[in-house]
């Protein structure tokens, strides 16, 4: 017997999954899945790569800069969040548990107007870093920094310092400094 | 080339055609072939990997059990059979979680379908780099997205984005995800 392959785009495959066809769509798709192997077993592929980058934000292996209401609902989830606020020029003393799964930082900062936003990070270990065009919400009254917790583990009594830059063209324009001053805990 | 439809409908006829006798080597084939496919309809519909493992079962039970009775009276239609058993038990499954003891019930056999292969696993370091290597804002979207299966929009609404930019941040984020597994694959 000779394997056809999927016709589906990896797009339609992923609208189909995350439920963003109508009901005359989704139907249509479920009946094509179910007599087409090439089309199903690459959805699984899909599905199970989605599985993958799930565990690697609960293993907390990465930095990201995520919207506030996202780390409401990992809270809701069930996950250990401990929480830091800072306002700009602000600073914190912190640190993470042993039970703690993710540590972030709200970083209040005008954002109104801001087209890109880009984080410069700042730590005697690994020197400077600049994130460029990082996802946030302009209407939001700030952004979320959730760093790697395998990296935080690591700290022992170090001082991180965070700058937001808001960019537009070749204009820049700082609109937050913060510290973290980390201890072990 | 013959479909995955061709294919089916004709281990569907062969089934029939031995009838009353089993014909166990169609049956384990036609298992081993719709299993997965059922198995991931039931992940879509009722988002637990236990239930859809269940579903799959229960439904190919049925189907085997029907065939043997001659119920299926368009084999080539096998997949619009499958999906229309499948998408009854997932309503029973919904109103209520007693449904696969009634469809055993009702439905006895002796064949214990096998399982689908195993597919290969992601390898999670190689994932860890590439995710790593992705622009931040792919990789936020590319999170949001699987965390919690969120469709375009609701991702849209928390970072306020039109549902079709996210959905152009997600394509180029899984490419490049995708590109670089690829690559890692065959540098490693």
């Amino acid at each position: 017997m000779t394997r056809a392959t999927c016709t589906k785009s990896e797009q339609e495959l992923l609208a189909y999954w995350l439920g963003e066809l109508d009901e005359a769509q989704e139907s249509r798709f479920d009946e094509h899945l179910l007599a087409c192997a090439a089309c199903s077993e690459r959805l699984r592929a899909l599905v199970d790569l989605g599985a993958a980058v799930r565990g690697q934000l609960l293993g907390g292996d990465f930095g990201f800069v995520l919207p506030a209401a996202f780390v409401r609902r990992l809270e809701a989830a069930g996950l250990r969040v401990r929480e830091y606020h800072l306002e700009p020029g602000g600073s914190v003393s912190c640190t993470i548990a042993p039970d703690d799964d993710l540590v972030v930082a709200h970083l209040r900062a005008p954002l109104r107007g801001v087209r890109r936003l880009d984080f410069v990070l700042h730590d005697p270990k690994s020197g400077t870093q600049r994130v460029t065009d990082v996802a946030f919400d302009p209407a939001a009254d700030g952004v979320t920094m959730v760093p790697s917790v395998p990296y935080l583990r690591t700290l022992r009594h170090e001082r991180q310092r965070v700058r937001l830059v808001a960019v537009d063209g070749v204009e820049e324009r700082v609109i937050g400094d913060y510290t973290f001053n980390h201890y072990p805990s | 080339m013959t479909s995955d439809a061709d294919d089916d409908a004709a281990l569907a006829r062969q089934i029939i055609g031995c009838a009353p006798r089993r014909d166990a080597g169609a049956e384990a084939e036609l298992c081993r072939r719709l299993g997965p496919r059922i198995r991931l309809y039931g992940l879509k519909h009722l988002r637990n990997e236990a239930a859809a493992a269940d579903l799959m079962q229960d439904v190919l039970v049925m189907l085997l059990q029907k065939l043997r009775e001659g119920a299926v009276r368009e084999p080539e239609r096998v997949a619009s059979f499958v999906l229309g058993a499948a998408r009854q038990m997932v309503i029973d499954s919904r109103r209520s979680g007693r449904r696969r003891d009634r469809i055993l019930a009702a439905f006895p056999v002796d064949l214990v379908p096998a399982d689908d292969e195993a597919p290969e696993p992601i390898d999670v370091k190689r994932l860890g780099r590439c995710l790593s290597a992705l622009p931040e804002r792919e990789r936020a979207v590319l999170v949001m997205t699987f965390y919690g299966d969120r469709p375009a929009d609701a991702v849209a609404a928390e970072l306020g984005l039109s549902a079709g930019n996210v959905r152009v941040i997600r394509h180029r984020g899984l490419e490049r995800l995708r590109g670089c597994m690829e690559t890692a694959g065959e540098t490693t």
